[in-house]
This record gives structure tokens, C-alpha cells and sequence, in this order.
């Protein structure tokens, strides 16, 4: 278990964390969501030990960071730059090699990564000739070739092509089949629903929101319902307890705001007046919440229990 | 330090095979090395290709012309065969002043002849008288012819002073009108020099020299040279020595310069001694400047395209910097390297003569390692240092050039004292750390003195300060890398070196 408490760190003027904590379990998938600047870069250096915190600590098996072995860890940093006239090859041999992989292994490791990511036709191009996606793809080998217990990748997806996203996403899943602790950064809330088992957005240096993505989902439902008729469903308005959010013709958005009425009963009443086509609950979506969030400013921070 | 062997393993072969590392190991220093010997093949070239007229003012009648000529044309001779000396007396028909001088002088002369045949006439028709018993008025004729010829010993005797007056008038006229011409002749370039030869030149022995550029050893040595031959064989012909026995006598003898060194006299020789200081310095700086330079950008090139994220990721910031300066000095020492084995083979083929040059030894190729290796890990931790404190490209460019002043400055510094070797303020400045390596080497190319203590006290300095500067720069190193796109003020640079 990777553990985060109490993690503070400023530059010069600029509060870019304020006491911030969180664990993460192997296996899971830990989304760190925030706006611009919300300090998701500075908390990943910080777990790579790249930047010294202020306060607060890092534990890793209850280890702290600074006793920890630097190849326990894989990071493709945010800022997507690489030796350009060295060979592909020997750049990713040279990262495993300093993480204590012999040069063989690690050219074996490299090549075996890039045949699954497609660039083993480039072995021994210079990286320099690389297209933008694809040295991407390099630095996200270089983050893995040394099968470390814990992965960090700061905007992972940014900029890659559909295709190319989710055959990261499958190595990622892979990772996480295989117990790793897995930390990734992301703007793209549609992936993170996908992939992320657990969530801590950031606001200006603090956890405004942190949770399991179901946690979260259910913690922001409004009680929200989709109703769906081949009829007209005029005959709505006449339920009591319920508050109309939007109306078509055959279908309609509704909450429950009846204090004392339960759930089951409204959906009764409704199912004997209207021929129901589709009846779904409706779920608050991430990207509601984090603008929600985000725009309140402060919003309310809530810890895990 | 697995890690900083391969941090150094990678910059080293990253670079190893570079085009600028070729460049500056192999074509630089043949760039180099022509740039400065080209003059001096240039100025030994031009002296031996045309011929040169020498003026002579002779205001001593002599055949000093003709000697000298002589002794010239068997001395100098150019490629063609031809003199490479030509004396040309200076004539002064053309000056108004000679010629009225000149005038003068030969009215005098004339008269000052009748006068002495007519003189000389009296003394024969006397002496007539006087034998010839039967001649009439003897006594008579003799007394008048006495009184005949006194008046004539009087007269000639005056108009012989004024002959000496003119002949010194003369004379000085000469000197002074020939003086003029052979300096218009000078300054036209038609003349070389001229020499102005004084009266009664074997017993006075000094001659002047006349030219516009005294600083030209060359040909007023072999002047002097030739001068001294033969005046002292005119002398000593005067005194009636056998011709054979003069030249015997005045065979010159070869003065071969040596010089003090450890390790047996060797044969000095000013343009090796010279050059040889002036490239060792220079390939010395060339050295750690290369290595130094690579270093530098490399530190900058990892902050601008952040590789350093990564490489930070699973190398402490001592373990870069560390391997950094290690791989970048082995390079450094690889050209060294390269250099000695090229010098090698010169000297084990004695191309060029490069066998006969003292210093190129294998125990100065030690010292020229040892130098560069304490020099470049000195150097190397301030290149570090500034390179951490500056991020972007256009700063880069800037430092760069301080760089280059920083490192060039030693060098410019042993070109001054080179001139002038003043071994008191040499031996003082070479105690200072970042001058060091470069005046040891200078040292040890041009004096040859025995050197260890000093090679342990500039070694023992030298290592204090690389162990400070190590410090200071992994500091600055360990802070500076990762402040992106700002730069430092040197307040800021105190401050982080005060708290940390
Ligand atoms: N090296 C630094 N020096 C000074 N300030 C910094 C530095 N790194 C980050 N900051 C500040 O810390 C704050 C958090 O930055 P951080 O890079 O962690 O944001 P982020 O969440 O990764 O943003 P983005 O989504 O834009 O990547 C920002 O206000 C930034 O200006
Ligand atoms: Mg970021």
C-alpha cells in the first residue's frame, strides 16, 4: 500500500499543495483530476522523489520514500522530452540498465515493448525521427521496462490516437491485473470512468473531492430519473412528488423531491400510468461533478471514511 | 555508482562518435598548429627570396667594398645560387652642394701639383747649379733660385693647408650628402640598410648601422659578423700576416647553446622551445574546453528538453552529475590519449625531427595526463555549476562566450609571460588553481627544471580546490536542474549556497 499523508509543498510564492493525503492499494487504478495548476505534476515529482516535500511523508509498505529503491517506481513525466540523436534502442537499454536490469535483459524487455506498442521497425532509428506519439509511447516503455511495483504517468493519453489510447490502456490494465499500484494524471474525465478505481481531484494544492469512482457517483446522484414511453407521456405531470428537470414528447428527466415518499413508490405509480419503454436512474457524470466542483471554488472537502 | 559508471558509459559514447568531437580531436589542432608555425615558415620564406642591397658610406679611403662583398658572397647565398647580399656605394654626384665642395677641392689640388712640380723643378735646376763648377754667376743663380724655391715652399705650404681644408670640407659634405641620399633610398625600400664607415675605420672599429627596422636581428648580426672578418684580417694583413695563416687564425668558432635539465644537457632551440610551450597550453585548453563544453551543454540540454525528469527518476542528482563529469572527462582523456599516440608515432619515426625535441618524452605525456585530468575535473565542476543555474537556449549562448573567456584567459595569460619569462611571478601564478594546469605545462615544455615539489604543492592545491568546487557545484547542481524556465540572480545562487 502506497500511502500519502499530509503531503505539503510551495515554491517561492505559490502554495502548489496544501496537506494533502491519500493511499492507494495494489491493483487500483488512482486518478489524480484537478483543473490547470492544481498541483497533480508537483504530487507525482513529489512521489518520485524528484522534489522534497515541505511537510508530510510518502510510505510505501510502510517504508518512506527516501529509504525506498529509486527502480521501485516508473514515471512518464509530463514534459515529453527524450535525447534526440540517441537510438531507440540504446536509450531504452540505457534507462533499464540504470534500473538494475543487465543490458541484455533490458534490450530483450525494450524490444518486447516495442513490438507491442508497434514501433519495432524503429529499433534502431534515431529518436529524433519519431513522431510526436510515438516518442510518447517511448518514454511510456521507459516508464515500464523495469516492471516497477508502482507507475506513475502524468497525462498519459494526452495526444495519442484513439487506437494507440487504448492499446496504453490495455498495458495499464495489464499492470493492474498484476497488483500494481497505478497513479496517473488526466483532463479526459470519459477515461477516467473507464479505467480509474479511485479518484482525488485537486483544487489549487487541496483534495476537494477524493473517493471510489462509485463512492463519488452516488455521494453526487440527485435522485435523478430517465423515463422513455412510445406514447405521449403528458400523464406525467400529474404524479405528485416529483419535480419535472426536462420534458419531450415521449420522454422526460425527472427527480424525487417528496420527502416521505420512498423510491419504489413513485416508480409504481408511474409504471401503471405510462407504457415504459426504458426506465433508468440517471448518474451525475464526472465531468458534472468536477466542473460543479471546480467552479463552486472552495467545494466542500470530503475524506474517505 | 553502478549508475554513475553508466551515466558516464552513455555521455561518453553519445558523444564519442560526434562530429564535433572528431573535429576538434583530429582537424583542430592541424588548424591549429599551421596557424601558428605558417608565420614563421612565412618570415624565413620571404628573407631568402630576393636579394638585399646594403648601402655603404665609406668616408675611409680603403677597399672595404670589395672585401665585404666578398666575404658576403661566400657566406650568404640564396637558393638560386645568386648573393644574397650587395653592397652598393652610396654616390652623392647629383648634390649641388658635393659638386661645388668637390670644385673647390680639385682647384686646390691642381694648383697645390703645379705648385709642387714647380717646386720640385727649382730643387733639380739647384742641385744642376750646384754640381756645374763652370757655370757664370754661379753664386749668384744660387742665391736666386734659393730665394725662388722658399717662396715657393711658403706658398705651396699655404696653399697645402687650404688643400686640407678642402678635403675636410669635402669629406664632411660626403658624409652628410650620402647620409641623405641613403636614407631617401631607405625609406623608397631600395636600400635594406646602410652602413656608414668612419675615417681610419681599423683603428676607430665602429661602423654604424642604419635601417628602418633595427628590431631585424638577422641581418645586422650577419653584418656585424662579416664587418669583424674583415677588418681584423685587414689589420692583420696591414701587419704583414701570411694570407693563410689569417684565414686559419679567423675560423669562427660555432657557438651550439645548451641548457640545464634534469636528465642530461639537451640542445636548445628557440622555436621549439617556444612553440612547443604555446602548443602544449594550447591543446591543454583545448582539451578541457572540449570536454568542459560538451559538459556544459549536456547539463543544458537536459534541463530544456527535461530529460533530466527521468533520468532524476532513477539516479540521484549526485549520481548525474557525478557520472556526467566522470564519462565527459574520459572523453576529454581519450583526445589527450589520441594526441600522445599521434605524438608517439612522431617521435618513434622522427617525423619532422619530432625525435629530437627534448620534452617529448613519456614522462612529460604522464604530466600533460595529470594536468589535464585535475585541470578538466576543476573546470568541470564550474561548467556543471553554471550550466544547472541557466535554462534557456539564448542564455546558453551567452554564458557560452563567458565560458570561452573564462577558460581562454589562462591561456592569453601564459602568452604574456611567455614573451618574457619571469620565473618568480610564473611559479607564483601557477599556484593559483584555475591557472595551474596551464603553467605547469608551460613550465614544464620550456624550463625543464627539475619540478617534483612543485608538482606536489600545484597537485595538492589543486585538489583541495577541485574538492571545494565539486562541493559548491553539486549544490548548485542539485537545486538548479529542475528550476525551469528561470534563471538564478546571484543573490539567489549566495543564498541557496548559505542555506543548503
Ligand atoms: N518548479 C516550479 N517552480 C515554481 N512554481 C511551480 C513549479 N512547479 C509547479 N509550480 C506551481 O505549482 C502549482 C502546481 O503546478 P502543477 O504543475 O503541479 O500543476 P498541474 O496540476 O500539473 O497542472 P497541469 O494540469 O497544467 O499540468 C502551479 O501554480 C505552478 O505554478
Ligand atoms: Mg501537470
Amino acid at each position: 500500500m502506497l500511502e500519502v499523508l499530509n503531503l505539503s509543498k510551495s515554491f517561492d510564492n505559490t502554495q502548489a499543495l496544501d496537506d494533502v493525503s491519500f493511499k492507494v492499494l495494489p491493483g487500483d487504478v488512482f486518478a489524480l483530476l484537478g483543473p490547470n495548476g492544481a498541483g497533480k505534476t508537483t504530487t507525482m515529482r513529489l512521489l518520485m522523489h524528484i522534489l522534497k516535500p515541505d511537510e508530510g511523508e510518502i510510505l510505501y509498505k510502510k517504508e518512506p520514500r527516501s529509504k525506498l529503491k529509486r527502480n521501485l517506481f516508473g514515471y512518464l513525466p509530463e514534459e515529453r522530452g527524450l535525447y534526440q540523436r540517441a537510438k531507440v534502442l540504446d536509450l531504452l537499454a540505457y534507462v533499464g540498465v540504470l534500473n538494475r536490469l543487465s543490458h541484455h535483459r533490458a534490450e530483450i524487455e525494450a524490444i518486447r515493448y516495442l513490438d507491442k506498442l508497434g514501433l519495432v521497425d524503429y529499433t534502431q532509428k534515431k529518436v529524433g525521427e519519431l513522431s510526436k506519439g510515438m516518442q510518447q509511447k517511448i518514454q511510456f516503455i521507459i516508464a515500464m521496462l523495469h516492471d516497477p511495483d508502482i507507475l506513475i504517468l502524468d497525462e498519459p493519453f494526452a495526444g495519442l490516437d484513439p487506437v494507440n489510447q487504448m492499446v496504453l490502456r490495455d498495458i495499464v490494465y495489464e499492470n493492474k491485473k498484476e497488483g500494481k499500484i497505478i497513479i496517473l494524471s488526466t483532463h479526459q474525465m470519459s477515461e477516467v470512468e473507464i479505467m480509474a478505481d479511485h479518484i482525488l481531484l485537486l483544487n489549487q494544492g487541496r483534495t476537494i473531492l477524493e473517493g471510489t469512482l462509485e463512492e463519488i457517483k452516488s455521494r453526487f446522484k440527485e435522485n435523478a430519473f430517465y423515463l422513455e414511453s412510445e406514447d405521449n407521456i403528458a400523464a406525467i405531470r400529474d404524479i405528485k412528488d416529483i419535480k419535472i428537470i426536462e420534458e419531450h414528447n415521449q420522454s422526460c428527466k425527472f427527480a424525487i423531491n417528496g420527502k416521505d415518499i420512498t423510491k419504489d413508490k413513485v416508480i409504481q405509480t408511474i409504471f401503471q400510468k405510462i407504457p415504459v419503454k426504458k426506465f433508468i436512474e440517471v448518474e451525475p457524470s464526472l465531468n458534472e461533478i468536477f466542473i460543479k466542483l471546480v467552479q463552486n471554488g472552495t467545494g466542500k472537502s470530503s475524506k474517505k471514511s | 555508482m553502478r549508475n554513475i559508471f553508466y551515466i558516464a558509459q552513455w555521455e561518453f559514447s553519445s558523444r564519442f562518435k560526434t562530429r564535433s568531437f572528431l573535429f576538434s580531436t583530429f582537424i583542430l589542432p592541424i588548424l591549429f598548429s599551421l596557424l601558428i608555425t605558417l608565420p614563421v615558415y612565412l618570415i624565413t620564406y620571404e628573407d631568402t627570396v630576393s636579394t638585399k642591397l646594403i648601402g655603404l658610406i665609406n668616408n675611409d679611403d680603403n677597399d672595404l667594398l670589395e672585401k665585404l662583398q666578398n666575404h658576403l658572397n661566400q657566406n650568404y647565398k640564396l637558393d638560386s645560387g645568386s648573393p644574397e647580399y650587395i653592397i652598393l656605394p652610396i654616390s652623392v654626384e647629383n648634390s649641388l652642394l658635393y659638386k661645388e665642395a668637390y670644385d673647390d677641392f680639385m682647384t686646390t689640388t691642381r694648383q697645390l701639383d703645379s705648385l709642387e712640380v714647380a717646386y720640385d723643378d727649382l730643387k733639380t735646376l739647384r742641385e744642376k747649379y750646384y754640381r756645374s763648377g763652370t757655370i757664370q754667376n754661379k753664386q749668384y743663380l744660387l742665391k736666386k733660385s734659393y730665394d725662388e724655391l722658399i717662396r715657393t715652399r711658403e706658398f705651396k705650404d699655404l696653399v697645402q693647408l687650404d688643400f686640407e681644408y678642402y678635403k675636410t670640407h669635402l669629406d664632411s659634405i660626403y658624409n652628410k650628402e650620402a647620409r641623405v641620399a641613403a636614407d631617401s633610398l631607405l625609406i623608397q625600400n631600395i636600400l635594406n640598410a646602410y652602413l656608414v664607415i668612419p675615417k681610419m675605420v681599423y683603428r676607430s672599429s665602429s661602423i654604424e648601422y642604419h635601417s628602418l627596422k633595427p628590431g631585424e636581428l638577422l641581418d645586422s648580426e650577419r653584418m656585424q659578423k662579416i664587418l669583424n672578418e674583415v677588418i681584423i684580417q685587414s689589420r692583420l694583413q696591414e701587419a704583414s700576416v701570411n694570407t693563410m695563416q689569417i684565414s686559419h687564425w679567423l675560423k669562427p668558432v660555432k657557438l651550439t647553446r645548451y641548457q640545464l635539465r634534469t636528465g642530461g644537457s639537451a640542445e636548445w632551440d628557440f622555436y621549439i622551445e617556444f612553440y612547443g610551450a604555446v602548443i602544449g597550453v594550447v591543446l591543454l585548453f583545448m582539451a578541457i574546453f572540449t570536454s568542459g563544453q560538451f559538459l556544459f551543454s549536456s547539463v543544458l540540454q537536459e534541463k530544456t528538453n527535461r530529460v533530466i525528469e527521468i533520468l532524476l527518476s532513477y539516479a540521484s542528482s549526485r549520481q548525474i552529475m557525478a557520472g556526467k563529469i566522470f564519462g565527459l572527462g574520459f572523453l576529454g582523456l581519450m583526445q589527450v590519449l589520441i594526441w600522445l599516440s599521434i605524438t608517439s608515432i612522431f617521435v618513434f619515426f622522427n617525423l619532422f625531427q619530432a625525435g629530437q625535441i627534448p620534452y617529448l618524452n613519456a614522462e612529460n605525456a604522464l604530466y600533460f595526463l595529470h594536468y589535464f585530468s585535475l585541470g578538466y575535473l576543476l573546470y568541470a565542476a564550474i561548467f556543471v555549476a553554471i550550466g544547472a543555474i541557466f535554462s534557456s537556449e539564448q542564455e546558453a549562448q551567452q554564458v557560452n562566450i563567458m565560458l570561452r573567456t573564462i577558460a581562454v584567459l589562462p591561456v592569453l595569460l601564459v602568452f604574456l609571460f611567455l614573451k618574457e619569462p619571469d620565473s618568480g611571478i610564473i611559479t607564483f601564478l601557477s599556484y593559483i588553481p584555475l591557472l595551474t594546469p596551464y603553467f605547469m605545462i608551460l613550465k614544464i615544455a620550456q624550463y625543464g627544471i627539475p619540478l617534483s615539489t612543485e608538482i606536489y604543492i600545484t597537485s595538492a592545491i589543486l585538489i583541495v580546490s577541485i574538492i571545494g568546487m565539486v562541493f559548491i557545484a553539486a549544490k548548485i547542481f542539485r537545486i538548479g536542474i529542475l528550476m525551469y524556465g528561470k534563471k538564478f540572480t546571484v543573490r539567489e545562487v549566495f543564498l541557496l549556497l548559505r542555506s543548503s
